[in-house]
């Protein structure tokens, strides 16, 4: 579970560093894609390639290219929560 | 290293051999492999778990991949009334469904470096709306209209995408169609001459040249349509 939570912690200090935005808190809501996201097509392709990168360190393979991946209602994307979730998810069952 | 789809024959080997002749690392996949002289992988383009394979392997062993040429590709002369819908399928899933997984799969490998150039594969059957390529024209239409909006997608990074639509070149991908059939079709061209494999390597080499950074969502035809 504290394993889960520094993970967590990671992915959001990720996030932050592609928003380049000191005075944005990322939290479990914070948006990746839709209207109110914080992050361009770009940055989100490249938060896909650091997480592709963080996983094969903690030796799994992060698939960014589920069936879910972009739909609205219930992709990995929605969230910076929801992307955190599926990342562990993956973690847990691919380990 | 550079990434070309249906390695083993045809255009596909023709740039292969090209590439390796000017010293250029060469990664071929295609379907049967036992004859590939070179550094090569068997996979068929249609089938996403085989080109995911591609990609896994290229990534475990650490390949700087700086460009893919997706020359992988069948066609069937028939109207589009007589042909079955398996043969449909088939032209679809490889000629269109192939070059989008590999797009897919390969080029998030290519834009880490920030820079790269992918290459798809049309026909002049396109432009030319040609009679009994019905169906054939309409999967690399697909081609055409995905390569120029996958281009603005990899623009960001710095990765051009284009595609080279030839005319009848002389390769298997041409067998039953009678000499006076091409010759038809070659004096539709702008330059109504059949041109050889060696044009489409020589336009290969201009894509993959740093020289053409400003091209990008382009459709070249080889023989002018």
């Amino acid at each position: 579970m504290l394993n889960n939570q520094l993970i967590k912690n990671e992915i959001f200090i990720i996030i932050a560093e592609l928003i380049q935005d000191n005075a944005q808190v990322i939290n479990d809501d914070t948006p990746l894609i839709g209207g109110d996201s914080l992050l361009d097509s770009m940055k989100l392709v490249e938060l896909c390639l650091t997480l592709e990168d963080k996983a094969t360190e903690l030796g799994f393979e992060f698939d960014w290219t589920s069936d879910a991946a972009m739909s609205k209602s219930r992709s990995m994307f929605r969230t910076a929560g929801s992307l955190t979730i599926e990342f562990i998810n993956q973690m847990e069952t691919k380990k | 290293m550079i990434v070309v789809t249906g390695a083993s024959k045809g255009l596909g080997r023709a740039i292969c051999d090209r590439l390796i002749s000017k010293g250029v690392p060469v990664f071929g996949i295609a379907r049967n492999v036992e004859n590939v002289p070179f550094l090569s992988m068997a996979c068929d383009v249609s089938i996403y778990e085989n080109v995911k394979a591609v990609s896994q392997r290229l990534k475990k062993d650490g390949v700087k991949v700086e460009g893919l040429i997706n020359t992988a590709g069948i066609a069937s002369m028939n109207l589009a009334v007589t042909t079955p819908s398996n043969v449909s399928q088939n032209i679809i899933h490889t000629n269109l469904l192939g070059t989008i997984y590999c797009c897919q799969l390969i080029a998030p490998l290519i834009l880490r470096n920030k820079s790269g150039s992918i290459i798809n594969f049309s026909t002049i059957a396109v432009a030319l709306g040609l009679k009994g390529e019905s169906i054939y024209a309409a999967s690399k239409a697909g081609v055409e209209g995905f390569t120029r909006s996958f281009a603005r997608e990899m623009a960001d990074f710095n990765v051009n995408v284009n595609c080279i639509a030839p005319g009848p070149i002389d390769t298997n991908l041409l067998k039953g169609i009678t000499t006076t059939q091409i010759q038809k079709i070659v004096l539709q061209q702008i330059i109504p001459k059949q041109f050889t494999p060696d044009s489409v390597c020589d336009l290969v080499e201009l894509l993959l040249d740093k020289r053409s950074s400003s091209l990008s969502g382009q459709v070249l035809h080889v023989g002018g349509a």
